[in-house]
């Protein structure tokens, strides 16, 4: 059996419901890999990658792909929040609690804590931990490895999914929730992969970040007999302090034609904020440094004080 | 101004553009009597909880009657902040809309940034320096609460005395939780500012005679602080609250799910074993699971939403009859 039940659970009207998972590889007391998506409802990126990636592996195992072996066990949950994925629902349907804010979980607490406890336990012994996520709906995030706190193996390991981007973070009292934390707890190394936009598949992005699975998965000796085309670009290295952040000075409309993963200059036009009764442009968005271009807003209508643009700017 | 003028006056503390045509003010209304201590309750943090909002109707009348019949009365001043979170209220919305975020993870907040953040770092500025600030909430949708006080054992020695005046039924002292550093309490209470969190009822209701318990014991204070004159009559305090804390508060999940049907009233003393409520199967009828208290002691959140999850909150017994203070 390649795919298992982590935890069957009741339902008060519709059917017993439960977090199916795949298990490749060869048998192991624990996974060497686990990888998690679908915390929230309606990021679609990571269920379509983990479910396209647990296909690849599958064939692999099935000798599909003759030159390649999966040789280490791998753990794949393409969505935690099952009833949320299939309601379209961000949050758990039922209490709108968000099940990333849940961990580490309680066997005997909440529905959502217990869930937490599931995956926390199915996923806290594995050597290489990755969570997938997508912004939210408003926003859209260039494929890049987000790490916190990390250790000196993290650092290094994170250039192995060949992104763009990494990105180093303090960890916040307000992530002391999150899975993320939780498995920090834990010997082993933790990814969280932030891809694109919820709510719909940007499928460029899926299939970098899918590339950029299998080619970490062979780095790390799980997969062998991968061969990769060399990545486009180098991974770079950002801090916060190489981040730039452009914020809406009005409310409005938010406009703009520009693409995530390309360079701007200082100075150039990134879009406009537009009065969205009058139409005329209240703000001409520039950016205020050169770099890259890891983050922009994807819905227009605007409170003032939102984001709008994130630039990264090229590590000295 | 006169010694004897009350002065009242509803101001905006932050307005922000909104993305068509219209604008999300933040307003306060604030009674000025003398030079005494400054008081502020705060409500509607949550767009789904609205006992604070009729607590603060209660405040304004019983404050606009003092200014027509003893205006010398307030020594000090009074803010009433009803609505933090007005777009939440004005849809029938938790959270703050668009957002989609909880505005008690937001505090302390910041100036610029988004506009959670920019409502909580407008509470903060306005409250800081308050002799005393009341943040009511309502619990939620799913669970009915007994009135009551909850406070992070960190700030226990400066907060319980004051707590024990607000004619409540129930002090709860809970351990640190590094998520709640984020809320309104927690965020004045690090900065010096008293900060006192009262639960009551059950969201999307008014428990009016919760409010008025709630009225009493608000005045009363006030009049301990010094807001009000010791001469001005406030209604009489009658409730004296039980001590809990993380030891002797236990609680009921659903072992399995369907429709949790209590047999029991909310806020009663209850027996080892007995029966509180079954949850039932709307399916093929039958009792699916029994609930019964795992302790002697005092039953004082009761599920007020039938439906429940396997692990859904059911109930919370205070185990004997709490510590006396």
């Amino acid at each position: 059996m390649s795919s298992r039940d982590l935890v069957q659970m009741t339902a008060p009207l519709r059917e017993e419901f439960t977090i199916p998972c795949h298990e490749l590889g060869p048998a192991a007391p624990h996974p060497a890999v686990s990888l998690v998506s679908g915390l929230h409802g309606d990021e679609i990126n990571g269920l379509y990658i983990l479910a396209r990636l647990a296909d690849f592996l599958k064939g692999v195992e099935n000798g599909d792909h003759p030159e390649m072996r999966l040789v280490q066990r791998v753990l794949i949950i393409p969505a935690v929040n099952v009833l949320g994925t299939n309601t379209l629902r961000r949050a758990w349907p039922f209490d709108q609690s968000d099940q990333n804010r849940m961990f580490p979980g309680n066997q005997m607490g909440e529905t959502t804590q217990r869930i937490a406890y599931t995956v926390l336990e199915a996923t806290r012994k594995s050597q290489y931990r990755v969570d997938l996520h997508s912004s939210n709906l408003y926003f859209e995030e260039l494929p890049q490895v987000r790490i916190y706190e990390p250790s000196s193996e993290e650092r290094e390991s994170a250039r192995l999914f060949g992104l763009p981007a990494i990105m180093e973070h303090a960890v916040s009292p307000v992530f002391t929730t999150t899975l993320m934390y939780a498995w920090k707890y834990w010997p082993g190394q933790n990814f969280l992969l932030q891809v694109g936009q919820a709510g719909s598949i940007q499928l460029a992005h899926c299939q970098q970040v899918f590339r950029g699975l299998v080619s970490f998965l062979e780095k790390i000796g799980v997969l062998e007999g991968v061969e990769m085309a060399e990545a486009d670009q180098e991974s770079i290295y950002f801090t916060k302090k190489n981040s730039v952040r452009i914020y809406a000075d009005r409310a409005g409309m938010f406009v703009s034609d520009k693409s995530l993963g390309k360079w701007v200059r200082e100075g150039q036009e990134l879009g406009f904020i537009y009065d969205s009764f009058n139409g005329n442009i209240r703000t001409k968005i520039i950016a205020p440094a050169s770099g890259l271009l890891t983050g922009i807003r994807r819905q227009p209508m605007l409170f003032e004080g939102d984001l709008l643009v994130r630039i990264c700017t090229k590590p000295s | 101004m006169s010694e004897s003028s009350l002065s009242i006056i509803t101001s905006t503390i932050l307005s922000l553009e909104m993305p068509y045509s219209e604008r999300l003010c933040i307003r306060r209304t604030v009674y000025r009597g003398g030079d005494g201590p400054r008081a502020a309750i705060v409500a509607g943090i949550h767009g789904d909880e609205l006992e604070g909002l009729y607590v603060c109707q209660l405040l304004a009348d019983w404050l606009e009657q003092l200014g027509r019949k003893n205006p010398a009365g307030l020594l000090g001043s009074v803010e009433l902040y009803p609505a933090m979170n007005p777009l939440g209220l004005d849809t029938l919305t938790r959270a703050i809309p668009v957002f989609d975020t909880d505005l008690n993870r937001y505090f302390p907040g910041s100036q610029s940034g988004d506009l959670p953040k920019r409502i909580a770092h407008a509470a903060m500025e306005n409250l800081s320096g308050a002799a005393l600030v009341i943040d009511i909430h309502a619990s939620n949708i799913y669970l009915r609460e007994i009135p009551q006080v909850r406070i992070n054992t960190d700030f226990a020695d400066s907060l319980v005395p004051l707590a024990q005046c607000l004619n409540l039924d129930l002090v709860w002292l809970h351990g640190a939780m590094t998520v709640l550093e984020a809320t309104i309490a927690h965020s004045l209470n690090s900065i010096g500012t008293r900060c006192l969190v009262v639960e009551m009822g059950v969201g999307m209701r008014i428990t009016p005679s919760y409010c008025r318990q709630l009225m009493s014991g608000i005045l009363t204070l006030w009049k301990d602080l010094g807001v009000l004159a010791p001469d001005v009559e406030v209604p009489t305090c009658d409730h004296f609250p039980l001590i809990a804390d993380d030891s002797n508060v236990h609680y009921l999940n659903a072992p399995t799910s369907g429709l949790f049907v209590p047999v029991i009233e909310h806020w009663t003393d209850v027996l080892k074993g007995q029966l509180l409520g079954t949850i039932v199967s709307p399916l093929q009828g039958g009792i699916l699971a029994e609930v019964r208290s795992p302790v002697n002691g005092t039953l004082f959140t009761l599920r007020e939403y039938p439906l429940v999850y396997e692990g859904s909150l059911m109930a919370r017994v205070m185990a004997g009859k709490g510590r006396k203070p």
